[in-house]
C-alpha cells in the first residue's frame, strides 16, 4: 500500500462521492476535513466503508478517532502505518 | 434584577469571576473574562455605530468567540443574528440583505466565503474577526478587542421588550423565515429550563448543537442564569463519536441536549463502555423522534442518568417535556407501538389542539397544537404575511386578546393526558433536527433546465432516522446525472438539504388524479427490491 496512492484515491473519493464534485473546493491532503464542514459524520462512516473495500482491511471503532481521520494525509498515514 | 440575558454574566462575574463560563477542549473562558470580553467588543461596535435595535451577524464555528460575540452584540444593545457557517456567500448575502445587517462578528476560518461575498455584494460595512483585509469592508481582528474598555459595557438603555436575537429556520430554499426574541422570551426560557432540569452552579452543559439550531439556548442561555458551566462541542468531535465519549469524560459533563442522531452515534460508534460517563445526570433530546430501540439500549448504558423528550418549535424555544419512566429496577418504561410522547405543556405556558375551524377538539381527537407562552417569540421579522397566520387569537374580552402560535403540528392528547405527535399539517420533515421544506428542494430542482418534474420525499433508514430522497423525470425524455442535480442544488439550498440520492426516471407512479404518488416512491426506496430507475 502506497501512501501517494491512498491519499489520491481518497482524495478523488471524497470530492466525487462527498462533494458532489463542487468546483469552489480544490481539496489538498491537508485540509481538515473534520473541523471545516467539507464531510459529517455520515461522511465519515462513508470514508471508512470506501476504505474497507477498496483494502480489503478492517478499521477497529478504537482507530476512528480524530487523531486519525482529521485529513486526507493524516488517514493515509494511518492507513500504511496500520496495514504496511 | 435580571431582565436582560447579559445582565446573567455580569451578575456572575462579579460573584465568582474565577469560574469557568464557557470551556472547550485545552482553552477555557471564566465568567469574568466573558464579562471584560463582552464589555470589550460592545464598546468596538457602539464605536462602529452599531445602536440599540440594530441587528449584528454571528457568522463563525461554534466555540470561545460564538460565546463572546452573542453576549458582546446583546451589551452593545443589538440583536444577534446567528448565521449557519456553512452557508455559501450567495445565501449569506440574502440573509444579511433580509435582516438589515451592516456588521458580521466572524472567524479566519470564514475568510474565504467572506472574500467571495465581497466581490459581488457591497450591503456589509465592518466584519470583526478577520486577521487579514477584505476587498471593500473595513475588517478588525479578534486581538484588537484589547484597545476597548474591559471594565464596563457601553451605557446604552435596555428593556425585556427588545429585540435580542433573530433565528433563521427553515432557509433550504426560497426566503428563510427569521424568529424574533426578545429578551424577555429568551430569559423565561433559561429559567423554565433551569427550573425544570434543576440546573446548577455544579453543572457543566454540553453545547453539541451550532448557534442556528434553536437547541443551543440550553448553553448559552441557561448555563449563563443557573452560573453553571457549557461545554463547547467543537465541530470535529460531533463527527467522530469515540473522541467525543472521551471530551464527555474529560471534560466532567453532567447534562447533555441534541438531536437522537448524535446520541445514536455515541451508542454504536463511541465506545462508551469503556469511558467513565457517571456524572452525566440528564439527557435531554428533540428536535425529531428518537428510535425506541435505540434509546431503551442508551438508557441501560447510563442508569445513573434521566431522560428527557424535549419539544417545541424554535418559534416557542421548548414548551413541553416527557421524562421517560422507569421502573423501580431502572429498566425505562416506554411503550414499543408509539413514538416517545411530547409530555404536557410545561409551567407558566397554554396548549390548546385545534380543529381546522379553530374550534377546540374533543379531549382525545387529533388537531393543531397552539401554544400561549412567554418563551413565544415575536414574530417573523419583516414577513406581515406569515405573521398574520404565525397566531391564533383567542378573545378573552373586549379588546383583550390571548395570542398563540400555531405550531403546525398534529397532536393527540392521551388517555393519560400525555400529548402525542402525529406529523405536519403542511410537507415539513426533520432531518437530523433540521427542518426541511420539501416542496422547496422540488422547487429547486424543477429549476435545473433539464428537469421536467420533481418529487422529493423522506425515506426511513436503518435506526429509523430520516433520509432525504429525490426523483426526476428528465424534460423530452434527456439524460440526467444525478451528480449534476446535487451540484445544482448545492448553490441554492443549505447542504443538509440536498438529497442524498436522486433517481432519474422514465415515469412516475402516479394517483388516479394524475399527482405523483409520493408515497408510492418513498415505500420503494424504503424497499430497494422493488426499486427500479
Amino acid at each position: 500500500m502506497e501512501q501517494i496512492e491512498v491519499q489520491n484515491n481518497l482524495i478523488d473519493f471524497v470530492v466525487s462521492e462527498l462533494l458532489n464534485d463542487r468546483t469552489d473546493v480544490d481539496l489538498q491532503p491537508q485540509d481538515d476535513l473534520l473541523s471545516s464542514q467539507l464531510v459529517d459524520s455520515l461522511g465519515v462512516m462513508r470514508i471508512i466503508a470506501f476504505l474497507e473495500e477498496r483494502y480489503g482491511i478492517r478499521i477497529p471503532p478504537s482507530d476512528v478517532t480524530i487523531e486519525n481521520f482529521i485529513d486526507v494525509q493524516t488517514i493515509s498515514t494511518y492507513l500504511v502505518r496500520s496495514n504496511g | 434584577m435580571i431582565y436582560l440575558l447579559h445582565q446573567s454574566i455580569d451578575h456572575l462575574a462579579a460573584r465568582d469571576p474565577d469560574k469557568a463560563a464557557f470551556c472547550i477542549p485545552g482553552q477555557s473562558l471564566s465568567y469574568g473574562e466573558m464579562a471584560a470580553s463582552t464589555n470589550q467588543l460592545a464598546h468596538l461596535l457602539a464605536e462602529h455605530g452599531v445602536e440599540r435595535g440594530d441587528r449584528v451577524g454571528i457568522f463563525t464555528p461554534r466555540g470561545l468567540e460564538s460565546a463572546i460575540a452573542v453576549y458582546g452584540i446583546l451589551k452593545a444593545g443589538a440583536a444577534f443574528v446567528p448565521i449557519d457557517p456553512q452557508l455559501p456567500s450567495t445565501a449569506l448575502a440574502r440573509l444579511v440583505d433580509d435582516c438589515g445587517i451592516r456588521v458580521l462578528v466572524t472567524h479566519n476560518a470564514q475568510k474565504q466565503v467572506i472574500n467571495a461575498y465581497a466581490a459581488e455584494h457591497t450591503a456589509l460595512d465592518l466584519v470583526v474577526g478577520l486577521d487579514s483585509a477584505v476587498n471593500g469592508i473595513a475588517t478588525l481582528s479578534w486581538s484588537q478587542l484589547d484597545q476597548f474598555p474591559a471594565a464596563a459595557a457601553p451605557s446604552v438603555r435596555a428593556t425585556e421588550g427588545d429585540l435580542a436575537y433573530i433565528m433563521y429556520s427553515s432557509g433550504s430554499t426560497g426566503t428563510p423565515k427569521g424568529i424574533m426574541h426578545t429578551h424577555r422570551s429568551g430569559l423565561a426560557y433559561a429559567r423554565l429550563s433551569a427550573d425544570v432540569y434543576g440546573i446548577s452552579g455544579d453543572d457543566r452543559i454540553a453545547n453539541h448543537s451550532p448557534l442556528h439550531f434553536d437547541m443551543s439556548t440550553l448553553g448559552y442561555f441557561t448555563a449563563m442564569y443557573a452560573g453553571a458551566t457549557t461545554v463547547m462541542i467543537p465541530e470535529a468531535y460531533t463527527k467522530i463519536a469515540a473522541s467525543l465519549a472521551q471530551l464527555l469524560e474529560a471534560q466532567g459533563v453532567t447534562i447533555w441536549y441534541s438531536v437522537p442522531l448524535a446520541l445514536i452515534q455515541l451508542l454504536q460508534r463511541g465506545l462508551i463502555e469503556t469511558r467513565d460517563l457517571s456524572r452525566i445526570r440528564w439527557v435531554l433530546f428533540g428536535g425529531e423522534p428518537f428510535p425506541v430501540k435505540h434509546l431503551q439500549e442508551l438508557m441501560r448504558r447510563w442508569p445513573q442518568a434521566r431522560f428527557s423528550n424535549v419539544y417545541g418549535p424554535a418559534e416557542v424555544n421548548q414548551c413541553t417535556y416527557y421524562h421517560i419512566p422507569r421502573d423501580s429496577d431502572g429498566e425505562p418504561q416506554i411503550d414499543t407501538d408509539q413514538p416517545v410522547p411530547l409530555g404536557a405543556v410545561w409551567q407558566n405556558t397554554e396548549g390548546l389542539i385545534l380543529a381546522p375551524d379553530d374550534t377546540p377538539v374533543v379531549p382525545g381527537a387529533e388537531g393543531e397544537l397552539v401554544i400561549c407562552s412567554p418563551t413565544m417569540m415575536h414574530g417573523y421579522w419583516g414577513r406581515p404575511e406569515l405573521n398574520a397566520h404565525a397566531f391564533y387569537r383567542q378573545p378573552l374580552y373586549e379588546g383583550f386578546d390571548k395570542v398563540y402560535y400555531r405550531t403546525g403540528d398534529l397532536v393527540r392528547t392521551r388517555e393519560d393526558g400525555e400529548l402525542l405527535f402525529l406529523g405536519r399539517m403542511d410537507r415539513q420533515v426533520k432531518v437530523r433536527g433540521y427542518r426541511i421544506e420539501l416542496d422547496d428542494i422540488e422547487h429547486a430542482l424543477t429549476l435545473h433546465p433539464g428537469v421536467e418534474e420533481a418529487a422529493v420525499y423522506p425515506v426511513k433508514a436503518d435506526g429509523g432516522v430520516n433520509h432525504i430522497e429525490a426523483s426526476v423525470l428528465a424534460r423530452g425524455g434527456g439524460s440526467l446525472e444525478p451528480e449534476a442535480l446535487k451540484a445544482h442544488l448545492a448553490q441554492r439550498i443549505s447542504a443538509y438539504a440536498v438529497p442524498g440520492r436522486i433517481w432519474v426516471r422514465k415515469e412516475f407512479p402516479r394517483t388516479t388524479s394524475g399527482k405523483i404518488d409520493r408515497r408510492a416512491l418513498q415505500a420503494a426506496a424504503e424497499n430497494p427490491t422493488t426499486v427500479g430507475t
